[in-house]
């Protein structure tokens, strides 16, 4: 099988961002999951994902996107998404996640 | 110790407690508590060092949740009893061990170093040591109930979202016009829906020939092997849909499909199917919908181009009928004065209906009344017009065609037969004359090839009779023919005394035969008397 989830993570100012592009599901959740766990423990509270490049995500994948809201949470962080598809983002909304994660139109917008 | 001297000190430590409690019931998992039990005991004993351990059930393996420390205290483990909470001290009481078991039957265990004066650990110590481990089990506890509650909670969201998901598709998917992007969408939601690691859609035709698409787009099926697969398929017009969703997930690993998920896909499969029907339907209704626009705009061209009356001959009676076999007939009959006094009859027949016999009429029509007035022989006139239809038609497309010019004065006639079924000419003796003089039909080769005419004549009381291959080829529900010889033994023995009472009655005598059969070719008929 070849690679079908990919992505890209760098720091702007305090902000993590992380880029993935692909299918957002067990494997593609954990990669990003792993891409966070370094910042995180050494400080990091924001993360940005810019799922522009992924159209399609499963339950399993939420559920690791899940996890990381709850770690920034207990930290007084946050994660953001931006370039949500909207099949995505309705998901998103119906999974609880955008109670505690925020969507923003970029970077820019994260406080 | 005084009992009532142990209830006081403690009651100084109830805040403690409580604060401790609320702590560790915050954390999201047992690293997380484990490391905050750390800090509350280290400042509720002073100790150096806190070491908290913990062990599944099954597993032999102690794994160290605060730091790397190794397991050291097998042999207490070995001692261990269940239903008793018990705490262990060393030879002087300056290190505290305890293992506890809790709700889920994972083992904990705690170290307790030494304090950081040196002291021992007191009674009253241990009695608080033990009430922080019932906080911990306690704390323990609601952290289960809330990982049960997110997961009641996640699953509900998830069922939820599905149904949307699969309203969504059904919408989309009726959106979009059949074709790859289509299938690609239904794959990929279908895949989403039942957490399948990748899946592809096999659509195999009639021929055997097989299209694959895929998604994850860049997946290679089946390798490695296929451990669990969920396969729904569908045949449209002989082509075999077949979806194939590969290897469910879950966060311990790869499952097999559920139920739940054969009826997800059974009815993104049922959509696709739909969108596959609709698609054909409104093809259809489309091509209908083409066909009738062209007819009307082919009956249009027509009604201008066959005539409403045919002129009146002095001294001889004519009468001619069309009846097509679709809205828009190929036949073309007509009949002309020309401008030395003469009458062109003419009768053709254009190969197929619709919209290009009629574009191929009307250039025939067209370039007949110019030729015509030019007053060329007729074999001239007819290699020039072969030439007009062979370039404005396709290979397919030709016309059989036969004209008669008829000098009214003294009955002759001359006549040329492309192609054409024979004119009949009916003798004063009741003898027939069949005329098939001429060449091949218009707008079959361009080769310079002549056309020959005949010359006849006409006298009083004989009769002329033109016909389209729709009468000697019409059918009957068995699909035996009118035939030549009918046609031909109808001329000879019905001889009314109008050219439109014969005209009428062959057409009765073809109908009789037909019983009611949908006609299938076009019918047209010229008759001329002599009077």
């Amino acid at each position: 099988m070849v690679k079908d989830f990919d992505l890209t993570s760098k720091m702007v100012n305090n902000v993590l961002v992380i880029k993935t592009e692909g299918y957002i599901n067990n494997s593609g959740g954990e990669k990003i999951a792993q891409a966070f766990e370094e910042p995180f423990n050494s400080g990091v509270t924001k993360l940005l994902i810019d799922i522009e490049n992924s159209k399609v995500v499963n339950s399993i994948g939420i559920s690791f996107l899940i996890e990381i809201i709850e770690k920034l949470n207990s930290k007084g962080g946050k994660l953001y998404f931006t370039n949500l598809d909207p099949s995505i983002e309705k998901t998103f909304t119906i999974m609880g996640l955008f109670q505690f994660a925020e969507k923003v139109a970029s970077i820019d917008d994260i406080k | 110790m005084a009992s009532d001297l142990i209830t006081e000190k403690l009651s100084f430590q109830v805040k403690s407690f409580q604060e401790s409690f609320e702590i560790l019931t915050n954390s999201i998992s047992l690293n997380g508590m484990a490391k905050q039990f750390d800090k509350i005991l280290r400042g509720n004993f002073f100790t150096t060092k806190v070491n908290i351990f913990h062990r599944d059930k099954n597993s032999p393996k102690w794994t160290n949740l605060i730091n790397k420390n190794v397991f050291q205290h097998q042999s207490e483990v070995e001692n261990f009893d269940e239903l008793a909470l018990k705490i262990v001290a060393n030879s002087d009481s300056s290190e505290l061990f305890t293992i506890t078991k809790l709700i889920d039957s994972k083992l904990i265990a705690i170290v307790l170093g030494k304090k950081f004066d040196g002291t021992s650990y007191s009674e009253i110590d241990k009695i608080t040591f033990q009430i922080f481990i019932q906080i911990f089990d306690s704390a323990y506890q609601v952290l289960l109930s809330r990982g049960k509650e997110k997961k009641l909670i996640f699953s509900l969201n998830n069922r939820v979202s599905q149904l949307y998901s699969l309203i969504d598709t059904g919408i989309e998917i009726s959106k979009i016009r059949f074709g790859n992007d289509l299938l690609e969408l239904a794959l990929s939601r279908a895949i989403a829906l039942t957490n399948s690691s990748y899946g592809r859609i096999k659509v195999t035709n009639k021929k055997g020939n097989i299209d694959e698409i895929h998604f994850p787009p860049n997946i290679i099926y089946g390798k490695p092997k296929v451990k669990f697969r969920l396969i729904k398929k569908f045949v449209d017009v002989g082509i075999e849909y077949e979806f194939t969703l590969c290897e469910k997930e879950s966060r311990e690993g790869i499952i097999q499909f559920e139920d739940t998920d054969e009826l997800l896909l059974g009815a993104i499969a049922r959509q696709v199917q739909a969108a596959i029907e609709n698609d054909r339907a409104n093809k259809e209704a489309l091509e209908n919908e083409t066909m009738k626009r062209e007819l009307a705009v082919a009956a249009s061209i027509q009604k201008r181009i066959l005539p409403e009356k045919l002129p009146t001959i002095d001294g001889y009676d004519i009468s001619g009928i069309n009846i097509p076999s679709k809205e828009v007939s190929g036949d073309y009959y007509n009949v002309f004065k020309l401008e030395d006094g003469r009458y062109a009859v003419i009768v053709a027949d254009v190969t197929g209906k619709g919209m290009p016999a009629a574009l191929l009429v009307s250039t025939l029509d067209a370039s007949l009344r110019s030729y015509l007035d030019f007053h060329i022989p007729l074999s001239e006139m007819a290699v020039k017009m072969n030439t007009i239809i062979y370039k404005s038609s396709t290979a397919d497309k030709f016309i059989t065609f036969l004209i008669a010019v008829l000098n009214p004065e003294n009955g002759d006639i001359d006549i040329i037969n492309a192609g054409h079924n024979p004119a009949l000419i009916l003798r004063k003796n009741n003898k027939i004359e069949k005329i098939d003089a001429g060449g091949v039909a218009f707008g079959m080769f361009d080769m310079g090839l002549p056309f020959a005419s005949e010359k006849l004549n006409l006298k009083k009381g004989e009769r002329l009779f033109i016909f389209s291959d729709g009468i000697p080829e019409a059918m009957d529900k068995k699909e035996v023919e009118y035939t030549d010889e009918r046609l031909e033994k109808y001329f000879v023995e019905v001889k009314p005394k109008s050219a439109s009472e014969f005209i009428s009655s062959i057409v009765a005598d073809v109908r009789s035969h037909t019983k009611g059969e949908i006609q299938s070719d076009d019918i047209t008929a010229l008759y001329l008397i002599r009077q």
